[in-house]
């Protein structure tokens, strides 16, 4: 077909289309509200992945974490390893903090206990946090109000305390001013200096953080850690680090390999994959929903084609009795149907993008529409109108220009 | 060897079409031959169910021959594809239906364009031919109007327009008065002689015999085959 033939296609196409206006927007608006409803749901999904991503970059930049005990399936982020015999070690501590800074950059080592928490009369169980003061700068989780613990303090092993966001709640009155009270952790007098910022995690807005030192005398009596949060000097060097940590571990642990080791090692990046393969899954869940619509929308454009060439059977006669061939037919209808599914796109997409920004705006949820998102589905329109519309284009180019000539 | 000058516009060699109705084959087509020469206006005619319009859809190329050998300007079109077959009535032969047959969206410059457009023609020159053609009709001021908006016999005539717009080799009318007043057909029938004195070859399928003494020659057709072939001598009288 000629350029020629493809504009004079496309004019009268488009003529067709605007002589019966309502049931042109009837046939494209099954393909509107597919490419809308791919649009939006992939926008929500990938929205959901975004935020999850952010929370996971929340945990703490670069974060490495050495866990006491048996790998558990996926790697997964544990504040409370309050059942779990701690096995790292003070030696394990010390091998970490003596790598070379260009690999390690903070060292928090931790352990948790289930406690039970008392101020006045109020009663509240909560997990308590023993760790140094690293711990704010590697989880990046900072007091909001008063101080965090000091090195003197963990030196000096006092019994000092740092309240999540969700304890104070608990333990004090709105407005209250917990500093320099005392909370008593197990029985054990415990100063408050600081409260923590929320977090929006239960395990860590609901917990109490003291000194490491203070922690193994007077709540665990065990020198060991349950885990050691680390982070590396760079994203580039974090598998390294892990293969290195792996290593020395296992030797020092004398274990022959990480499978049968008493620790694992979970890194923020296979974090970040498994979260972002769960969520790619869920995305495409979506838009594999989504696209039945629009194969439904596809569906509605065959059946007003096939209409379409009915009715206009005696103007197919004249085309061909004047010089059209069966092709020329074909590309007329084709060229209408595509237009019709396009349209519907167009529409779809500027449905889609609105819902998302609405979506945004009005609901408050995470939604990111990409141009892929908006490619793919313009795309699978062009793609639905050429191969709904084939069929009764190709009816239409097949039909005896004889018979066609006496329909009535 | 081609030559259009010399050889006959149209030969129809012992022309045979059958169609198979079950049990039953209809010959609806059986041995015609016939010639007409460049510039001929003949009639043919013949009552409904005697193979006049089979007859006319093998002259007109919307159908091939079951046998024999149909030459149509000098090229032999018995056995062409079906794209060949649109090709040749695109650029040889000008419809002309009892019915206009014109599309009913687009204007009379637009409908004239139709087969400039299959035959590729550019959009400038589509719109010039057409133009011409109009005026040729007399219709050059109508060329903006939807057929709706126009008279019968004014429809007609963007019909013949459309017909000439490629310089055919054959005017092919099918009953062209047949849905017009007597009056208007009477200007139609005498557009016919006005493009047949300008040399346009013209074949006039109809059942009504005083319109088919309008032509030089007139073939008689009945069950499939022809019964006359006669040259018609009052001719001058509607010239």
């Amino acid at each position: 077909m000629t350029r020629q033939a493809l504009l004079e296609n496309t004019r009268m196409s488009i003529r067709s289309i605007l002589s019966v206006p309502v049931r042109s927007i009837l046939t494209g608006l099954g393909v509107m509200i597919g490419v809308g409803a791919v649009i939006t749901l992939v926008a929500l999904g990938n929205g959901a992945q975004k935020q999850v991503e952010a929370g996971l970059e929340a945990l703490g930049a670069n974060l490495l974490i050495v866990y006491s005990g048996e790998p558990r399936g996926t790697a997964l982020v544990r504040t409370n390893t309050s059942n779990i015999r701690p096995t790292l070690t003070e030696t394990d501590i010390e091998m970490i903090r003596a790598l070379p800074p260009d690999l390690v950059r903070l060292v928090a080592p931790a352990s948790t206990a289930n406690a039970q928490l008392k101020y006045e009369n109020r009663n509240i169980a909560a997990t308590v946090i023993g760790t140094t003061v690293e711990y704010p700068d590697v989880r990046n989780f900072y007091p909001i109000y008063g101080e965090f613990f000091t090195e003197v303090d963990v030196e000096s092993r006092r019994a000092v305390v740092v309240l999540g966001a969700q304890t104070y709640r608990d333990l004090f009155v709105a407005g209250q001013d917990p500093i320099g009270e005392r909370v008593r952790i197990n029985g054990i007098a415990f100063r408050v200096v600081g409260v923590m910022e929320e977090k929006g995690s239960t395990a860590q807005d609901s917990s109490v953080l003291i000194p490491i030192s203070t922690f193994q005398r007077s709540v665990s009596g065990s020198s060991n850690y349950a885990m050691v949060n680390i982070q590396a000097a760079s994203s580039d060097v974090m598998r390294e680090l892990q293969a290195i940590l792996e290593r020395e571990l296992l030797r020092l642990h004398r274990m022959p390999s990480i499978e049968a080791a008493d620790f694992y090692i979970a890194n923020q990046l296979d974090l970040l994959s498994t979260v972002q393969g769960v969520a790619g899954t869920f995305t495409m869940l979506l838009a594999s929903i989504a696209a039945i619509s629009l194969v439904v929308g596809g569906i509605g454009i065959m059946n007003i084609m096939l209409v379409s060439v009915t009715e206009r059977t005696r103007e197919i006669g004249v085309r061909m009795a004047l010089g059209a061939r069966g092709r020329d037919i074909m590309a007329q209808f084709l060229t209408e149907a595509v237009i019709l599914s396009v349209g519907g796109g167009v529409i779809g997409v500027a449905l889609g993008l609105g819902a998302s920004w609405a979506a945004v705006e009005f609901l408050r949820t995470a939604a990111v529409a990409t141009a892929s998102s908006v490619g793919t589905a313009f795309g699978f329109s062009v793609v639905i109108g050429l191969f709904f519309g084939g069929y009764p284009a190709w009816r239409a180019s097949r039909l005896d220009p004889i018979e066609a000539l006496r329909y009535e | 060897m081609i030559d259009t000058m010399a050889d006959p516009m149209i030969v129809f060699d012992r022309i045979e079409k059958t169609y198979n109705m079950g049990a039953e084959i209809i010959r609806a087509l059986d041995g015609v031959t016939f010639s007409v020469e460049a510039g001929e206006f003949i009639a043919i005619i013949g009552p409904s169910g005697s193979g006049k319009s089979t007859l006319m859809n093998v002259v007109g190329c919307l159908d091939t021959p079951s046998g024999g050998a149909y030459r149509l300007a000098g090229e032999s079109v018995e056995n062409l594809s079906r794209d060949q077959l649109a090709e040749v009535r695109n650029t040889r032969i000008g419809f002309v239906f009892q019915t206009f047959n014109l599309l009913p969206r687009l204007t009379a410059i637009e409908n004239v364009e139709v087969p400039l457009v299959y035959a590729g023609v550019s959009r400038r020159e589509r719109r010039k031919r057409a133009v011409a053609m109009l005026e040729r009709v007399g219709l050059a001021d109508r060329g903006k109007h939807r057929p709706a908006e126009l008279s019968g016999g004014q429809r007609q005539r963007v019909a013949i327009a459309r017909a000439l717009s490629l310089d055919p080799a054959v005017l092919l009318a099918d009953e062209p008065t047949g849905a017009l007043d007597t009056a208007t057909g009477h200007d139609i029938m005498q557009l016919f002689h006005t493009l047949h004195r300008d040399g346009s070859t013209i074949v006039l399928v109809t059942h009504d015999p005083d319109l088919a003494e309008q032509a030089d020659r007139i073939i008689r057709i009945l069950d499939g085959r022809i019964t006359d072939d006669r040259k018609c001598a009052a001719k001058e009288a509607f010239a």
